[in-house]
């Protein structure tokens, strides 16, 4: 039967007042009545919650809701040297904002950024826990660049640095690491970037599995390419992205896919057996048993009783297509 | 709860008038968030939990459930509630503009797909009875405006839609997204005056203005709302001068980036009295009034 996954981010708070306790935490440490430390505590509790639901839930693989990124670019590349976080932008089409990592200068990894996180959120999962990471040509495409003047350098160096990163992950005993490059769906022209700066981290990886996740859009253009990069499993984007549909269902993947069939961006609920449905119509054309099922994207966009009921239908949709299979 | 929504519009009524600022809004006290207001008040939707935007800010996400439907008026009472010169609340004065701040379509259309036609519509009665009840300038906010750019024409229909017929001023406010790629949209859209965030963004957008100028008034964003620093009068004033070397006087209004919600009294406070005081150096070193 086909596995379950999720993409990256959860809600990080509920509807009850236990569920919000990290809202409260940062309001408190913003007053100053509380100090590092003390949110630290607060975050991880948070993280157990995520994990814990991920898992009696029964997700496969799982990941620590990327609860203490501020947002998906500034938390890791505010940590490497020559980079300042400066102001709010957008983040794709979404509702959300991300805080835009300013390059200075020639950037360098420092020392381990996510390891202790992913470490903690493993000792509180019986699943896997995947660590994912942004990936270089998207954190280049929205930094503001004043040193470089090339996305393609800065690309390449900010590939450098998380292969670095991936390195330690691996060390630390992660066997999933999963790049996201969302950029792929708007700028497809991208995709020899991506697979250049792929190799670069890959050389990193060891023994680990290798993702390279696309969303908020589709790769049509590019899926024969794309299936081809550097990557040992390809998560693609199946509702926001449905026109990817076509070319995958006629080229297929020699590699195993996480399939985003589920909407993470709309709280409607779809039916499993329709979604099993889906995934079995691909099942001439990928090896459905090294694949997974997922999310479109991640589910911070949804209320947090929602992105269980999703991740409630995507274990529903796996099983129907273990006995479909 | 009502009593202290009341209490705490007419405070910053009076602040602003306070201070000399020309065109007023309500503050927006009795909103909860942009985005579920609106909906909470119409038939046909349902309030869910909380989902962030940034940071540690969340809003509760608007699912529609139904045919849309206005119940009745939904922000007009406010626009009455306007202090007298005497500082106590008088009803139904409108000898001064009233800016009514809010009027969301895009927002609420982002988690709805095909409903926009309906939202506009329903946006265009409430706008109706805002100017019937002495509205003389009714703002329509569209933070998400560069978020689907395949929508964009989509979207100055619905804005028509909005406007159509009002002797009002329209304003359009939008903020923190990519301009450059819906600049082309900007003398498109059916409005009198365009709000722009321009300070976050480093006034980086005046260069294009001058290429290509708007045919429509600008309100300029000269303070930064999403920082702590109270930026000096004299920093204001500069923003304010490089705004007048690409559009006229009579054409040009300054304002703040953004609602001010996210920021304490004192720094909201802070930032709108240099800003008056730097939009009135500005006036009288060239003499305008």
């Amino acid at each position: 039967m086909v596995q379950t996954t999720v993409v990256g981010t959860y809600p990080r708070i509920g509807e009850t007042f236990e569920e919000q306790a990290l809202r409260r935490g940062i309001a408190r440490l913003d007053r100053g009545e509380i100090g590092e430390a003390d949110l630290q505590v607060v975050e991880r509790d948070t993280v157990r919650d995520v994990l814990r639901e991920q898992n009696e839930i029964g997700i496969d693989l799982v990941t620590d809701g990327q609860i203490s990124w501020y947002d998906s670019q500034s938390h890791f590349a505010g940590k490497l040297t020559s980079i300042e976080i400066n102001g709010l932008v957008r983040y794709f089409d979404t509702n959300t904002y991300y805080r835009q990592p300013v390059v200075s200068g020639a950037l360098a990894w420092k020392e381990p950024v996510l390891v202790d996180e992913w470490k903690f959120a493993q000792s509180n999962s019986k699943a896997p826990v995947k660590a994912v990471l942004t990936g270089p040509v998207t954190l280049a495409s929205l930094a503001l660049d004043k040193h470089y003047r090339s996305k393609k350098t800065l690309a390449l160096d900010l590939a450098t640095a998380i292969g670095e990163e991936v390195g330690t992950l691996v060390q630390a005993g992660a066997s999933h690491v999963q790049i996201d490059e969302p950029i792929l769906t708007r700028h497809p022209n991208d995709l020899s970037l991506v697979s250049e700066s792929l190799e670069r981290i890959r050389s990193h990886k060891s023994s680990a599995t290798l993702t390279l996740f696309t969303f908020f859009g589709d790769v049509a253009t590019i899926y024969k390419d794309l299936a081809e990069a550097p990557a040992d499993i390809l998560g693609l984007d199946l509702v926001q992205g449905s026109a990817t549909w076509t070319p995958l269902a006629k080229h297929g993947s020699t590699k195993p896919l996480v399939l985003g069939l589920v909407d993470a961006r709309n709280t409607k609920e779809e039916d499993p057996a329709a979604i099993a449905k889906k995934a079995l119509d691909l099942k001439s054309a990928i090896d459905l048993k090294s694949s997974y099922l997922s999310p479109s994207n991640g589910l911070e966009f949804l209320p947090r009783d929602r992105a269980r009921k999703k991740l409630r239908i995507l274990r529903a949709a796996a099983k129907k297509v273990g006995v479909g299979a | 709860m009502r009593t202290l929504e009341e209490k705490a519009t007419s405070e910053w009524i009076r602040f602003q008038e306070e201070i000399g600022i020309d065109i007023l809004v309500d503050g927006e006290q009795y909103r909860g968030d942009m985005a579920t207001y609106f909906a909470e008040n119409l038939e046909g939707t349902e309030i869910s939990g909380l989902v962030r935007s940034y940071g540690n800010r969340y809003y509760k996400k608007p699912i529609i459930v139904d045919e849309l439907k206005r119940r009745g008026p939904i922000s007009v009472d406010w626009v009455h509630l306007r202090p007298s010169p005497d500082g106590t609340t008088g009803k139904g004065d409108d000898h001064r503009a009233v800016h009514d701040d809010g009027l969301v379509v895009r927002r609420i259309l982002r988690f709805a797909g095909g409903c926009l036609p309906a939202f506009a519509k329903l946006l265009h009665e409430e706008a109706v009875a805002l100017e019937a009840a002495g509205a003389k300038v009714v703002q329509v906010d569209e933070p998400a405006l560069s978020t689907r750019l395949d929508e964009l024409p989509l979207l100055v229909k619905a804005v028509g839609i909005v406007t159509k017929g009002l002797t009002a001023k329209t304003v359009l406010h939008t903020c923190y997204g990519n301009y450059n790629e819906i600049f082309d949209y900007f003398n498109q859209l059916p409005v009198d005056q365009l709000d722009l965030e321009m300070s976050n963004s480093g006034l980086d957008l005046l260069e294009r203005f001058k290429r290509e100028p708007l045919k429509k008034e600008i309100a300029f964003g000269v303070v930064d709302v999403h920082s702590h620093v109270i930026e000096p009068e004299s920093l204001i004033r500069e923003r304010i001068e490089k705004a007048l070397t690409i559009f006229s006087p009579a054409k040009l209004y300054i304002d703040p980036d953004c609602g001010l919600k996210t920021r304490s009294v004192e720094e909201a406070q802070g930032k709108l009295r240099n800003m008056v005081a730097a939009a009135h150096a500005v006036r009288k070193a060239r003499g305008l009034t």
